[in-house]
């Protein structure tokens, strides 16, 4: 069969419909072969190489990127996350709007005591900044651990399990851009969680206070302190979260490493802070060194007794860690069902 | 059997999942030899088999094996052997710390289990690779060691759920030969397929479902038989069809002839048997070249299709 | 032996026995062959040796004295340590006063609202106003760190009335064109000064200084001791202020009439100390040698038995390793194989459990005796071993062992409920459970925490170590009532739930029954939904 019988002159190749830069609609139609076949007849496979424009990276990383994010929203449609582990997420988001509400109590209570009270424990200053995003109890010990090791745990770990990768892998995406689009999509959730609830905390501060501009540009350098703390939480967490689930085969070993991580790591330190008067420790504990550097980006006493350059190399640490752990762990993924 | 009890009795079970229908008010009762449970994907042949296995618990009706109920009793599994259709083993364990594991919950010692696992790896034909983990067989190795679990403990019922499903040829006629001796051995043994040919090669007492309900039960040639009074075709492939179609319009059993493409010929028939008999002298008689004759009604499809009275 | 012979010589006893056994194995040889198992129980490992580490090393310092009321430090550098400072009434926050270091006295002032408003002659000037100076100090270090003014760095005054039109930084002067000055701070000088309407002003002298020898800072480290010897309470008599910083500035903090003394008070067999109350500053700064020894190692059992051993390894391990063990054979469909066997299937949670339990029970018990024998070998005191050390270590892996049968089936039983859901409640139960251990070392008595598993395996080490070391609650209370920082307190308080008697053998009793009903509740939830379970 000659190149008559295939139509490579009008209409479209499968490939430049699949992944080409038009915006498809008009002419969504692969022709493969025009002529009609007989039965029996061996297909002679005559290919063309396909020269069309292949459509910017950008767009096929964002389909990638939107599919992982949208699925919290939309149930069909794009990554399945579990209703339970929305229902959490969700629950976790407004907690940690409590304090707005309570700033709103306290515009409606007006001037007196209670205002006072309530200014003082949820108004704007360093430590309520600090506490908003590194507060221990109980961010930092039931909301934010929780809310990765809901949304980290099956991120790459389901496409090992069930072989989804090669949905990635076997279309014009390379693995770099795999891996940064997971990770943008989960730093995308945590920081709509985390880094939002501050920014909505604040700026509601000062709606419902009348604060004017002297004081938001008093506090803004404040603010932007905890602003880079709580994008460090939420890169740091996606590191060590992404990291355990491309290690893992199931996604409940990547939630439960990931919390163990968190949690042990604390734990072994307190022990041997109490016990042995030392808080060098603390350096292993991701959770700690982030607030130690939190600490000193709002300009509050640091707690701890080892210096805040070991908190920032172990940050370095750990992230540059995890992040090559990943890279390792992506681009050696088979694009086999595990 | 001792006993008057059918190995397996099903009476006028249902089983529903929700709304969907797995069985649908199946009678039978099962004993001695090899019987074949025919159906195609989602007739309820595994609902049937995991009803048996006290898996799932009927809806209506009652499912006993050797008299008793396996949902609420396991005591029956001292004297049935399941094959599953499930692929997944494990896989780090070698094919006989598999066998005899599972055979030492029968209550054997480690010793008696390890005799009796080798014993039947030896029957199944994997006793040269019984040290070499599973993960490492072939699918039909796999399927022996999964027979051979099912008759480690000398079972007197041994059910299979698909046991020849994704076998190369090789590895069914082993699979196959098997299931013969352990018939000849005069143990009830249950297998299921949806292919008629697989089950034509092992047995003649079929058990045929099909949307749940039992279609047919009995001699696969009684059956056949029935069908035999239904419209049969025979397609020819032959160098000149026309001349072949006049002979066989004049012949009795034949009273149809198409020509459904260039080089071929259907021959309608009301009673196969004797157009098969009259078969090879017409062919001779015309001189024509015929190059080959198949039953395009000959499988599972067809004869169920005629047994719901479908005319396709 | 004949089939049938055979038959008759087995009970159905040994045959359950077997299937046990099978079932068991199996579960162990599951969990072996996963990686994530090594490493979960290697990363367990690590951090017991991590803890051994840090106690060897606190161990081989031999308990360096600490200064408990931090009088030894001289904070403010002047060679003089705090507790000689404060014997001679000088601040330790100001490096211009030391003892012999001569102090300001005020002499006379301008207040805000007098009238006549200057004043002339030869002082120690502090305030604010204009200077017309005859002499001036250049050299004035005065006794204050703050507001003293340089004056080698003065500029020319601005225009305008100072203090009106521009203000003076607190510890600057400038100066004037006629050259007198305007100033705002502390300096010395002999002149006249004048004070502006509503500013303040006042000027007095320093004494005279005298050389006082500095004392060593060790004078200050244990130098309040308690002169109980600690160990038979028969010899308690009364403790006195050694160092006499109480007696400089006398309390009654525990209000018995009496300034600067202690009350011991014991229980009513008079053979156990049950409280200390002391008075501030008295024994505030005893022997650590004596007492910190002996109280530290136990707060490094207690404390490694409830943070490293119940709530890391307690809590996790299950969730590593119990939380598939059904759910797993589901999933992957291997159920089938052990099912079509004649096993019950309440049976066959039971064995997975007790397989699972196996596992981890001996890693525990392992461990905890490597911990017991590492730490009762080089603990303090005169045996060789510290023998009396094991019952607690054991005490401390029972309760390891029941929390994680505990957590075992809880998990397990969550997963057979809602095979869909359950990982995700096991999770969120998993932080409860951390959050709650948490509460429970804090805060004993409160009764939220009882609605955890980890509450109650913490009050049985609370137990134990009471059983085991009567003496714990007098060690507990002489750090506390002294200040000895070695933790104990923290880590161990007396368990609550004795069931009104105060006997740690009925709260040992009590916690162990609760642990036991909340796994055999559990198993047996499990077991009735699983029996009813319809597997695909």
């Amino acid at each position: 069969m000659s190149n008559d019988g295939i139509d490579i002159e009008g209409g479209k190749t499968r490939m430049e419909v699949a992944y080409g830069a038009g915006d498809g609609d008009d002419e969504a139609k692969a022709i493969v072969a025009s002529k009609e076949a007989e039965l029996g007849t061996i297909f002679e496979q005559s290919y063309r190489p396909w020269d069309g424009e292949l459509g910017p990276r950008w767009t096929r990383n964002y389909a990638i990127f939107r599919h992982h994010v949208y699925g919290m929203f939309r149930s069909t449609g794009h990554r399945h996350y579990h209703p339970m582990v929305r229902l959490t997420i969700f629950v976790i988001l407004l907690f940690s709007l409590m304090p707005v509400l309570m700033l709103f109590l306290a515009s409606l209570t007006g001037d007196g005591y209670m205002a006072d009270v309530f200014s003082r424990m949820w108004g704007i200053n360093r430590y309520n900044l600090w506490g908003q995003v590194l507060g221990y109890f109980p961010r930092n010990l039931c909301c934010w651990p929780l809310l990765t090791a809901l949304v980290v745990g099956g991120m790459i770990s389901d496409d090992r399990k069930n072989g989804t990768s090669a949905i990635y892998f076997s279309r014009p995406v390379t693995r770099l851009d795999y891996t940064a689009m997971k990770y943008l999509s989960v730093a995308v959730v945590l920081g709509f969680v985390i880094v939002l609830s501050y920014f909505i905390y604040y700026t509601s501060a000062i709606v419902f206070n009348g604060e004017g501009w002297a004081y938001l540009v008093d506090t803004l350098p404040m603010f932007a302190g905890g602003l880079i703390a709580g994008i460090l939480v939420v890169i740091t967490y996606t590191s060590i979260g992404l990291a355990l689930s491309s290690i893992s085969q199931s996604r409940f070993f990547a939630a439960i490493a990931f919390l163990s991580v968190i949690y042990g790591t604390k734990l072994l330190a307190l022990l041997i802070e109490t016990q042995f008067d030392t808080s060098i420790l603390y350096v292993l504990s991701p959770y700690d060194c982030l607030a130690q550097i939190g600490q000193w980006l709002l300009g509050i006493d640091s707690n701890y007794n080892h210096p805040l350059a070991f908190s920032l190399v172990s940050i370095i640490t750990i992230n540059a860690a995890c992040i090559a752990l990943l890279a390792a762990r992506v681009s050696s993924l088979e694009v086999t069902r595990e | 059997m001792s006993d008057k009890t059918p190995a397996v009795l099903v009476d006028q079970a249902s089983k529903w999942y929700g709304e969907v229908i797995g069985i649908n008010d199946v009678s039978l009762a099962i004993d001695g030899g090899v019987t074949g449970v025919l159906g195609p994907n989602g007739a309820g042949k595994s609902t049937l088999f995991k009803l048996l296995m006290g898996r799932l618990k009927p809806s209506q009706g009652s499912v006993r094996l050797f008299g008793i109920d396996p949902w609420t009793n396991t005591s029956p599994y001292r004297r049935v052997g399941y094959v599953s259709e499930s692929e997944r083993m494990y896989d780090w364990m070698t094919a006989l710390d598999f066998v005899t594991t599972l055979a030492r919950l029968h209550g054997m010692t480690r010793e008696e289990a390890t005799a009796r696992a080798e014993h039947v790896l030896d029957f199944v034909g994997l006793s040269d690779v019984q040290n070499k983990e599973v993960g490492k067989y072939s699918k039909g190795m796999r399927q022996r060691v999964k027979i051979a679990h099912a008759l480690v403990h000398d079972p007197d019922l041994i059910i299979l759920d698909e046991p020849l499903h994704g076998c190369d040829p090789i590895a069914r006629t082993s699979i196959m030969s098997v299931i013969r001796e352990l018939g000849s051995q005069g143990k009830t043994v249950i297998i299921s397929s949806h292919i008629l040919e697989e089950i034509e090669r092992i047995t003649e007492q079929i058990v045929i479902l099909h949307n749940g309900r039992l279609l047919a039960l009995g001699n696969l040639h009684a059956i056949r038989a029935l069908l035999d009074k239904h419209p049969h075709r025979i397609l020819l492939t032959c160098e000149n069809p026309r001349h072949l179609a006049s002979e066989f319009i004049s012949e009795d059993p034949v009273y149809g002839v198409r020509f459904p493409e260039e080089g071929k010929l259907e021959i309608q028939t009301n009673d196969l048997s004797a157009a098969h008999a009259i078969l090879p002298r017409v062919i001779v008689d015309s001189g024509t070249d015929v190059s080959a004759i198949e039953n395009p009604d000959d499988n599972l499809e067809s004869l169920l299709g005629y047994l719901i009275g479908g005319d396709s | 032996m004949d089939p049938k012979g055979r038959e008759l010589s087995e009970t159905v006893w040994t045959r359950l026995d077997r299937k046990a056994g099978a079932i068991t194995e199996l579960t162990i040889r599951q969990l072996r062959h996963r990686i994530s198992t090594w490493v979960v129980l290697a990363v367990g490992a690590l951090v017991m040796a991590l803890l051994l580490a840090f106690y060897v090393d606190a161990i081989r310092d031999d308990f360096e004295p600490v200064d408990n009321d931090g009088d030894s430090v001289d904070w403010d550098k002047d060679g003089y340590p705090q507790g000689q400072e404060n014997k001679y009434g000088t601040s330790d926050w100001d490096g211009q006063e030391y003892p012999g270091s001569g102090y300001y006295v005020m002499t006379g002032e301008i207040d805000w609202n007098d009238n006549p408003r200057s004043h002339s002659g030869n002082h120690t000037w502090e305030g604010q106003g204009y200077l017309d100076a005859e002499w001036v100090d250049l050299d004035y270090t005065g006794s204050r760190w703050s507001g003293l003014i340089d004056w080698g760095d003065t500029n020319s005054c601005q225009e305008g009335d100072a203090f009106d039109d521009w203000y003076l930084e607190w510890g600057e002067a400038c100066i004037y064109d006629d050259g007198s000055y305007a100033f705002s701070g502390k300096f010395r000088a002999s002149g006249s000064v004048s004070v502006p309407e509503s500013l303040y002003l006042q000027w007095g002298h320093m004494t005279l200084a005298s050389y006082v020898e500095p004392e060593p800072a060790s004078m200050y480290i244990d130098e309040d001791g308690i002169l109980w010897d600690g160990e038979d309470v028969s010899e308690i008599g009364t403790e006195v202020d050694d160092d006499g910083d109480c007696l400089a500035n006398p309390n009654d903090d525990n209000r018995d009439g009496i300034p600067c003394n202690v009350i011991w008070i014991l229980d009513a067999d008079g053979n156990e100390i049950i409280e200390i109350r002391a008075d501030y500053n008295v024994n505030e700064d005893p022997e650590e040698s004596k007492y910190l020894g002996e109280s530290s190692h136990r707060t490094f059992i207690i404390g490694t038995g409830k943070m490293a051993f119940v709530m890391m390894l307690g809590i996790f391990i299950p969730l590593f390793l119990a939380l598939g063990l059904v759910r797993d054979e589901t999933e992957n469909g291997t159920l089938h194989y052990l099912l079509s066997k004649p096993i019950h299937r309440a049976e066959f949670i039971l064995y997975r459990l007790l397989g699972y339990l196996l596992l981890a029970g001996t890693y525990i018990l392992v461990l905890v005796l490597l911990m017991a024998l590492v730490t009762s070998l080089i603990g303090p005191g005169d045996s060789l071993i510290r023998l009396s050390d094991f019952p607690v270590w054991l005490g401390i892996g029972l309760a390891t062992v029941l929390v994680l049968a505990a957590y075992g089936a809880l998990y397990n039983t969550l997963g057979l409920i809602a095979p869909k859901y359950g990982v995700y409640f096991c999770i969120i139960l998993g932080i409860w459970e951390f959050i709650m251990g948490m509460f429970t070392m804090t805060l004993p008595e409160a009764s939220v925490p009882m609605l955890s598993i980890s509450h109650w395996a913490l009050q049985l080490i609370d137990a134990i170590v009471l059983i085991a070391w009567p003496d714990t609650l007098q060690y507990a209370q002489i750090t506390s009532a002294f200040g000895i920082d070695s933790g104990l307190p923290f880590f161990w308080q007396p368990p609550v739930h004795t069931l009104g008697t105060q006997s740690p053998v009925a709260a040992l009793l009590v916690s162990i029954t609760v642990l036991l009903l909340i796994t055999v509740a559990m198993i047996g939830i499990g077991q009735a939904s699983f029996k009813n379970r319809e597997i695909m």
